[in-house]
């Protein structure tokens, strides 16, 4: 397991599937450090991405932008993109802003590697 | 009454302490009285920026220091008619103000003295060349030699003898010293006599007036200094707005205050005139209602009123060329006229050509218009005269009801004031673009600065620390030219005047590596863009194109196009640019090279009334609004809200800051958060200053889900209000004067 914390966000990856830990407060600054990661992580060849929202308390729509971005990014690169361990409200907010609807959500990190798992045998529906 | 009594107040109308601004001025003139170098000092004002108080703050500051400097102050008014008439007051003035100086008595300055007086109370020292003077001075006045006894009054401090002091004058309103009758041209004589008489003077007057003056006494510029007085800067001008407040007793908000000062950009003369007004009604100033009122009064009956009526009869003394004069000025303002025609103007007004020479001379020295001696620009006046025009215009010559007059005029002094303000932020907020492209000086700085693209995929997300450290080690670097000359792209176009916005789009002229030769010289289009988010190839596209044709119309061989945005440009645009050797870069690669190059009912918060009630004001940035956020959810677990709940209030409370901190330009930086406690709501208010939002007011706001995250880049950052109404259960928008004040509510529900 590669363990990484550059930009000060910290990742590491699961074969060629990169964790990102997002911060307690997702706002524009934390968002952007976690599209870096995700775009550095993409470049050198991961082909999934779990971002990880356990430590996340507090979101705003700047940060669910980005985070709308880094999907589209994901989608351009071909790969899939998992959320775990989001709380009920922010669950709440992304599914008032949709973004539930671009994304897979899972309990927690094992949850979100055997999701993953499971659209590599079969196709991505979104 | 000695300089005691006085309290260091001789001529001043305010306490030196009450005198604000002007404070590098003040000293520059004492120090031009102190060095005694002979020297003229021609003081060139812009109109309606106030010297009189200056000078008499001068004139007290040096009779306080009773040094051998003797200060001597002489104003021309309105009231004397002829030379002789004022150039026989100056005399008296003199006289009376060195015997105040040398009894160090500040009331004899204004005592009623006749030169029988001046001699009974001259100190006998002094008797041996006051009495020949006023005998000598009777002679000349019954010779009729008037240019003769102009020549003797302006020579009086001349004759003071050097053992008493070298005498330094001061002359206020020379503007007014060619108006006068008679044969003699005053501002000329006193430019000749005191520039041959070896003392240091103060010339203070219109600039345009004293500069033709200096030209007309064929002046010796070598022995002038000039100085400059433009209108106060903004700062100082809510300085000046407050002390007068105060002073005068006038209550006023800061929004009022800031609206004042816009309004009538920082003329100490409209802004003292405008609370005396204010005082002398007893109107207390909190909203920009009771501010444009009182301004329309003004502009039909006030202070300012009279200004400008003053002026135009001065210049057009008979009542029906009066109103012809304003009939052809206002429609030449209406019709943005910039090159009119002389002879247009001759036929219209009805005049000889000397007659409207004169009038022309008059209004170009006030300023109203720019006469080059071929066409009349009658767009340069300010607004506060272009107000009064228009008003009188319609009353004059329309005959229009005044009651209409009146009300439309309000309404639109209304309409515009926040329109006004919203410009004054943005241009506060913004990175002064000139300045930046004025201090390129051949410096070597990181290429990609000017390179978006590489800049976010290497930089983007990095802070300041990080950033700052990778780019020292950037080993690209690009070697800037060197400005020579940069103004606003509008100075080449004036016909696109509208499509570039003077301060965000400019021309500089510079040369690569600081050689002066054609194969060298270079000129860089630059524009600032406007756009929330990455800037899309259309706009990129739009901009590149409208600054290429301006290089082609001015014939600008070798150029290079650089636009900047906020937030950068999207990889269609970043493309398209570098295709054409275009430069682009956002706002952060702005601000590194500006380091790496060196270049240099406001929603204050009421009382709180209530003992549930609390107030917060936070700095905008920093991820304040997370101390909102910890703030309310305190006050929210007291009243029991259920978690979900107050998790809904601290993201709207984080909407509602990042709306008012992103869009606001504000002037303080600051929220104002109100949280009021309920038995079964939480009432929460946030407000900032700063310009009106343009999605005030709309109540359709709400979020669906199939609309948002199908919402193009450009929408998605307009979420936070749907958010925040989505979230809460009443939202609504507070009437405020500028700014932003957002109240939302949340009750109380059992879940």
């Amino acid at each position: 397991m590669d363990i990484s914390t550059g930009a000060t966000v910290k990742s590491h990856c699961v074969g060629t599937t990169a964790i990102v830990y997002a911060s307690d407060y997702l706002n524009k600054l934390t968002g952007e450090k976690i599209e870096r990661e995700c775009r550095r992580q993409l470049d050198s060849g991961c082909r999934a991405l779990v971002i990880d929202f356990s430590d996340t308390q507090l979101v705003n729509s700047i940060g669910i932008s980005i985070l709308l971005g880094i999907i589209d990014i994901a989608e351009k690169s071909g790969a899939q993109v998992v959320f775990s361990d989001v709380n009920n409200q922010t669950i709440q907010l992304f599914d008032m802003l949709g973004l539930t609807r671009h994304v897979a959500l899972a309990r927690n990190e094992q949850e979100a590697l055997s999701t993953l798992s499971g659209f590599n045998s079969t196709p991505t529906v979104h | 009454m000695s300089i005691a009594d006085f309290n260091g107040r001789v001529l001043a109308r305010v306490p030196r302490h009450d005198f604000v601004g002007r404070a590098d001025e003040l000293d520059r003139i004492v120090k031009h009285a102190n060095a005694q170098s002979g020297r003229g000092l021609l003081l060139l004002m812009t109109p309606s920026a106030g010297c009189s108080e200056l000078l008499r703050q001068a004139y007290d500051r040096l009779f306080n220091q009773q040094s051998d400097v003797i200060p001597l102050y002489y104003a021309f008014t309105r009231h004397e008619t002829t030379a002789v008439s004022a150039a026989i007051e100056f005399l008296q003035t003199v006289l009376q103000q060195y015997l105040a100086f040398r009894r160090k008595e500040p009331a004899l300055c204004r005592a009623p003295l006749t030169l029988q007086d001046v001699l009974e109370l001259a100190p006998s020292s002094d008797l041996e060349w006051i009495e020949p003077l006023v005998k000598m001075y009777e002679r000349i006045r019954f010779s009729n030699d008037n240019r003769a006894l102009v020549r003797f009054c302006l020579g009086a401090p001349q004759r003071i003898p050097a053992r008493s002091g070298k005498a330094f004058v001061m002359f206020d309103g020379a503007q007014l010293a060619d108006d006068l009758n008679g044969s003699v041209i005053l501002g000329a004589e006193l430019l000749r006599v005191f520039g041959r008489s070896g003392q240091s003077f103060v010339l203070a007057g219109l600039r345009r007036q004293i500069l033709d003056s200096a030209r007309a006494a064929e002046s010796n510029f070598e022995l002038l200094d000039l100085l400059r007085l433009e209108q106060l800067n903004a700062e100082e001008a809510h300085s000046l707005v407050d002390h007068v407040a105060l002073r005068s007793k006038v209550v006023l908000t800061s929004e009022v205050r800031d609206l004042l000062v816009q309004q009538f950009a920082g003329s100490p003369f409209f802004i003292t005139n405008f609370l005396q007004a204010a005082r002398e009604k007893n109107i207390a100033l909190n909203t920009y209602l009771d501010c444009e009122r009182l301004y329309v009064d003004e502009l039909l009956g006030g202070h300012v009123n009279h200004h400008f009526t003053n002026l135009l009869e001065e210049m057009a003394p008979e009542v029906e060329k009066r109103v012809r004069l304003i009939r052809v000025i206002w429609e030449a303002v209406a019709g943005d006229e910039k090159s009119a025609s002389i002879e247009g103007w001759r036929r219209r007004l009805e005049v000889e050509p000397a007659e409207l020479e004169n009038i022309l001379h008059h209004l170009h020295i006030q300023e109203f218009v720019n006469w080059t001696g071929a066409t009349i620009d009658a767009t340069t006046g300010s607004q506060t005269w272009k107000d009064y025009l228009r008003a009188a215009y319609r009353l004059a010559i329309k005959a229009d009801p005044r009651a209409l007059v009146v009300a439309e005029t309000i309404a639109e002094a209304l309409k515009r004031a926040p329109n006004t303000m919203a410009r004054h932020y943005k241009q506060s907020d913004r990175i002064d673009l000139r300045g930046v492209v004025g201090a390129f000086d051949c410096q070597r700085v990181p290429a990609l600065l000017f390179d978006y693209d590489p800049f976010r995929k290497t930089y983007k997300g990095l802070d300041d620390a990080e950033l700052q450290s990778q780019l020292a080690s950037e080993a690209n670097l690009a070697k800037l030219p060197q400005t020579v000359h940069v103004a606003s792209c509008y100075a080449f176009d004036s016909a696109t005047r509208k499509a570039y916005d003077e301060e965000r789009c400019v021309v500089a002229h510079a040369f690569e590596d600081g050689i002066y030769t054609d194969a060298q010289q270079t000129v860089w289009l630059i524009a600032e863009l406007e756009a929330k988010l990455e800037v899309d190839i259309e706009l990129a596209k739009t901009w590149f194109d409208r600054l290429e044709s301006l290089a082609r119309q001015n014939d600008f061989q070798r150029h290079q196009v650089w636009l900047i945005s906020n937030e950068g440009f999207d990889e269609a645009a970043c493309e398209f640019l570098r295709q054409h050797a275009a430069f682009c870069s956002n706002k952060r690669q702005l601000e590194i090279l500006i380091q790496q190059i060196g270049a240099t009912s406001a929603v204050q918060p009421a009382p709180v009334e209530a003992p549930d009630e609390f107030l917060m004001v936070v700095p905008m940035g920093e991820e304040n609004e997370l101390l909102a956020a910890s703030a309310v959810e305190q006050i929210a677990r007291r009243l029991t809200f259920p978690p979900q709940a107050i998790n809904q209030i601290k993201t709207a409370i984080v909407e509602a800051c990042i709306n008012a901190s992103e869009h606001s330009h504000s002037p303080d930086r600051k929220i104002y958060q109100r949280f009021r406690v309920e038995s079964d709501r939480l009432v929460v208010t946030i407000s900032n200053r700063g310009i009106v939002p343009t999605n005030v007011g709309s109540n359709n706001a709400h979020l669906s889900k199939q609309e948002s995250s199908d919402a193009t880049a450009e929408d998605r950052r307009g979420w936070g209000l749907k958010l925040i109404r989505s979230l809460m259960d009443e939202v609504e928008f507070e009437r405020v004067d500028e700014g932003t004040s957002l109240r939302m509510t949340k009750y109380l529900r059992t879940v």
